[in-house]
């Protein structure tokens, strides 16, 4: 009897007690998401934003759906990653236009999916021109950077993807060639480009060229979806890596000043450090020495941080600077990076988005490539709930205090079926500066453009209807992009400052300008590539605020230092290496 | 550290499952209920909700951990351990305001805390308010409830913007948590923002190698795992067997529990064993150490580890009832009832215990 008993006890103790029975901690999946929890939300400031966005894509004429592998699903890490836009003057008119990248899918070409070019007809809308331009072209594209490299008063694209990087040259009669080939660009074998950016970082006056890699892909030897630990997320099999697949090395192509470019990877020392899952690519000179560094967000690994030594060669410091990792010292899954100066001490932050579950990082510069996470002193940990891509650092509302932006988007849609905490498509991310640092959410008070939900991942900001405010342009996956036309109220002023360089690169990549207004100094840095892949108006804006003049000083790239005085708000001023301003232009509205 | 209040071997390895005893309580395992001031009113809806509320944190279910201690306290609202346990719930939900309130009735119910008063700390350093972080944490800091406390006072010097004193913390902190990755990682910071680059890469180089073993450990938990789903014990052991550290009783502890997850008793032996006498304190080893025991028959044995679990965690139902069983199988009939009557209380809705009590009171009647 008493064995009986004890025999049907230990029955129900295996089944209740020992052994299984405990919750298991979700697989990590490929991505490095931390599971953060979201800080509490505090009491709202009440005061007003005076921006507001509306999406005028399809008014615009910017109507044809990006296209990037199947709409329902991500098989492959490729179909995930989506691609970058671009904010362009590609004729010289004064007015942006606009450049798309696009993907196709794995089963073969699709009808109307290309890479296109917008031309700006000057009253809010846009005439595709890509044919025209020679721009036709199917394939993964992935980031864009812009530049006149040639130093012929035209911006030239360089383009990132899989397998082969694109070098279009601009002819300055509203053509393009691809001289990928002929630059000597083109590579062996397959390969996967992702961030890109022009930098002259010899200050020779030329623009050569740093680009990311992601890993190693190939359609073939990828594992099956849900294969493996690193395929699953939340316990739904989904596309594999980037944990699991084999990381990649940046490459660095010297520009020799007669179109052609040499790969500088080894030499300068890009090319000696562990691989990375290398995404968004943002050259600015970091550290105010008057060279230009590179910082490169990373995905799932430590990002990276190239400082330039001066000499031709790179150390890579990301560690040393606090750019590499998050406050606690783990890697966030790194995918975009805006540059600007955030608390207007003028010096250059950085902003940079990660998966879901993990906050953004803002890193404040406290001077000699010292950086810190102020991300939660900030207040944005408060936003936690969306995988974030390409974002910004800029005056939204023109009151003088740089805001924070990002788009976001999940890149496993067959999760939202199981988990619809987890949506595929997501709303945009816009933190308005408070001032002293401190940052406030707003969901529902710029416009229902931001509310609106979309898989996104490329932005750039630059003014397109010439009206002295900053509107944003998206990629969405999928979806024709996204237009916000920003209509500022309130009456903040702005500087929108032009730089032609003569003895550095004429696009006058790499300067910085440093705004003086009503007792604050902000610094800007005309990048070639930033947010997500993308890259946007190579004029600076400056919200001034209450202040109805500025003061500018800029350092140019070849190291020349410049001052000017007194610049009166509401105006683009062009400003001419050595020469001072040399243009001065009031818009309409 | 960035929100995320989990701390211990759930802290060192967040993603993995721990295993037959389940997941380490973010608090649970660093205060032992007796520490925390008591008023003593006990009443059978209380405890079970409350060993619900533990078993449940243990789990990381913290939502419906705190339902348990809501509902005791809608039935003793003056119990300061569920308003304790509640409160850190809360904190671990991300709810801040709230949790902040609880902890301060809990003062009110049982006076001055270090406990408290740490999380208090917590609290104000989430919430931004340095000067008060600095204050609390600074008042419980020469004899602090959890080893983690000088760590977050540094981070709170810091950033007040006191990097000298920050750094004097973390110092401390770096000599309490010597393999915390994240300690050695922001005392680099503090030795960068001061310039005082020699130190400052001697952190790093810590933080690096410290970095570089959790990363490898958390890639050996995932190659054991897989090998003990999906391969013979024989195969899997080799690659489980790169997590064993004679010296460091998390990892121990971690690999006993995988290899108890899946049912290899006999391997999960040693490395508890060896995690006990390194961490006599660990709730985890010594009730997976009985757990052990108890699957391999070896009832004599499984009733030492048992005791000091329940010693440990005495609401924690798992180990109560599973000490019960023990006593039962060694036929300390008595001693079992007992027991097995409070696992009955922790958890009344329990019919499996209820009917084997029943027949050990039918029989003492005998």
């Amino acid at each position: 009897m008493r064995g009986v008993t004890r025999r049907e006890f230990l029955a129900i103790l295996a089944a209740g007690t020992a052994g299984a029975g405990v919750s298991r901690a979700q697989e990590p999946g490929g991505m490095a998401s931390r599971g953060v929890r979201p800080q509490p939300r505090g009491k709202p400031s009440g005061l007003r934003f005076h921006a507001r966005f509306t999406d005028v894509a399809a008014h615009a004429g910017l109507r044809a759906p990006v296209t990037y592998g199947p709409s329902d699903r991500m098989d492959y890490i490729l179909e995930s990653m989506g691609c970058g836009v671009a904010f362009l003057d590609y004729d010289n008119d004064g007015w942006l236009d606009i450049f798309l990248l696009s993907g196709t899918h794995r089963e073969g070409p699709v009808e109307g999916a290309t890479n296109r070019l917008y031309k700006n007809n000057r009253d809010g809308t846009f005439t595709d021109v890509t044919a025209k331009a020679g721009l036709v072209r199917q394939g993964w594209a992935c980031g864009v950077t812009v530049g006149d490299y040639n130093n012929d008063g035209f911006e030239d694209l360089f383009i990132t993807g899989w397998p082969q990087n694109i070098l279009y040259r601009n002819n300055g009669d509203g053509t393009f060639t691809d001289v990928t080939e002929a630059a000597g660009l083109s590579h062996p074998g397959k390969r996967w480009g992702s961030g890109c950016t022009w930098v002259d970082y010899d200050r020779d006056g030329r623009l050569d060229l740093f680009v990311s890699n992601y890993l190693v892909f190939d359609f073939d030897k990828i594992p099956a979806t849900g294969k493996d630990p690193n395929c699953n997320f939340k316990g739904v099999p989904v596309n594999c890596g980037p944990r699991g697949l084999v990381p990649e090395r940046p490459m660095l192509y010297h520009n020799n000043g007669d179109g052609t470019f040499t790969d500088v990877t080894e030499r300068s020392g890009v090319g000696s450090l562990k691989p990375g899952f290398g995404l968004t690519a943002v050259a600015a000179d970091l550290d105010g020495d008057g060279w230009q560094d590179i910082y490169v967000a990373c995905d799932s690994t430590p990002s990276l941080v190239f400082r330039n030594r001066g000499d031709g060669t790179f150390a890579e410091q990301g560690l040393l600077s606090g750019l590499a990792v998050n406050e606690d010292g783990n890697e966030q899954a790194g995918m975009g990076i805006a540059i600007g100066d955030f608390d207007t001490d003028g010096r250059l932050d950085a902003l940079k988005t990660h998966f879901a579950e993990d906050t953004v990082a803002l890193y404040r510069n406290a001077g000699h490539l010292v950086f810190e996470d102020v991300t939660l002193r900030a207040g944005l940990g408060v936003e936690t709930r969306y995988v974030g891509w390409g974002d910004g650092i800029a005056d939204l509302d023109n009151d003088g205090l740089p805001d924070l932006f990002w788009v976001t988007g999940s890149t496993f849609p067959e999760v939202e079926r199981k988990h619809p905490e987890f949506p595929h498509k997501t709303p945009r991310v816009l933190f308005r500066n408070l001032g002293g640092g401190r940052f406030e959410e707003l969901l529902d008070a710029a416009g229902s453009a931001i509310a609106e939900a979309h898989s996104s991942r490329g932005v750039a900001f630059g003014d397109f209807d010439n009206d002295g405010d900053l509107d944003i342009l998206i990629m969405n996956m999928n979806e024709p992009p996204s237009l916000l036309r920003n209509d500022v109220r309130g009456g903040g002023h702005w500087l929108k400052v032009k730089l032609v360089g003569t003895r550095s690169n004429a696009s006058a990549i790499g300067a910085v300008a440093t705004a003086a207004y009503g007792g604050r100094r902000q610094a800007q840095a005309v990048l070639a590539a930033s947010g997500y892949l993308s890259c946007g108006d190579r004029r600076l804006h400056f919200g001034l605020g209450a202040a109805t003049t500025a003061d500018l000083e800029i350092v140019w790239p070849s190291g020349v230092r410049e001052s000017v005085k007194g610049l009166r708000a509401d105006e683009l001023v062009t400003v001419k290496e050595g020469a001072g301003v040399v243009a001065r232009e009031r818009f309409r509205s | 550290m960035t929100g995320d209040v989990t701390r211990n071997v759930a802290a060192l390895f967040p993603i993995i499952a721990l295993g037959f005893a389940g997941a380490a309580g973010m608090s649970q395992a660093q205060v032992p209920s007796a520490r925390v001031p008591s008023v003593q009113v006990e009443g059978s809806g209380t405890e079970a909700h409350f060993s619900r509320g533990v078993q449940l944190m243990q789990e990381q279910m913290f939502e419906a951990a705190a339902g348990e201690f809501e509902q005791a306290l809608s039935v003793n609202a003056a119990d300061p351990k569920a308003r304790f346990e509640f409160a850190v719930c809360l904190l671990s939900l991300g709810r801040n305001d709230e949790a902040r309130k609880q902890f301060e009735q809990v003062q009110k119910l049982a006076g001055e805390s270090r406990y408290v008063t740490y999380y208090l700390g917590r609290l104000d350093l989430l919430a931004n308010d340095y000067a008060s972080a600095i204050k609390r944490l600074g008042s419980v800091a020469e004899d602090p409830p959890f080893p983690d406390t000088a760590f977050h006072l540094g981070v709170a010097y810091i950033s007040s913007g006191d990097v000298a004193a920050g750094t004097k913390w973390l110092e401390r902190a770096a000599k309490l948590l010597p393999r915390d990755y994240r300690v050695h990682y922001r005392l680099a910071r503090a030795y960068s923002s001061g310039r005082r680059e020699q130190e400052a890469a001697r952190e790093y180089d810590l933080y690096t190698q410290l970095r570089d073993e959790h990363k490898n450990t958390e890639k050996d938990v995932r190659d054991c795992t897989s090998g003990l789903r999906t391969e013979p014990l024989a195969a899997a052991r080799e690659a489980c067997h790169r997590i064993y550290d004679p010296n460091d009783a998390d990892k121990l502890t971690l690999l006993g529990q995988l290899f108890g997850d899946a049912g290899a008793f006999a391997e999960a032996l040693d490395p508890l064993k060896r995690a006990v006498q390194l961490d006599a304190n660990s709730f985890e080893a010594w009730h997976n150490l009985g757990v052990t025991y108890f699957r391999l028959n070896r009832y004599k044995e499984a009733r030492g580890p048992l005791e000091k679990a329940v010693a440990l965690r005495p609401e924690f139902y798992g180990s109560v009832v599973l000490l019960g069983a023990t006593l039962y199988m060694l036929g300390d009939d008595e001693a079992a009832l007992l027991v097995l009557e409070r696992a009955h209380r922790l958890n009344p809705a329990d019919a499996q215990t209820a009917a084997v009590l029943e027949k050990l009171r039918g029989r003492k009647k005998e």
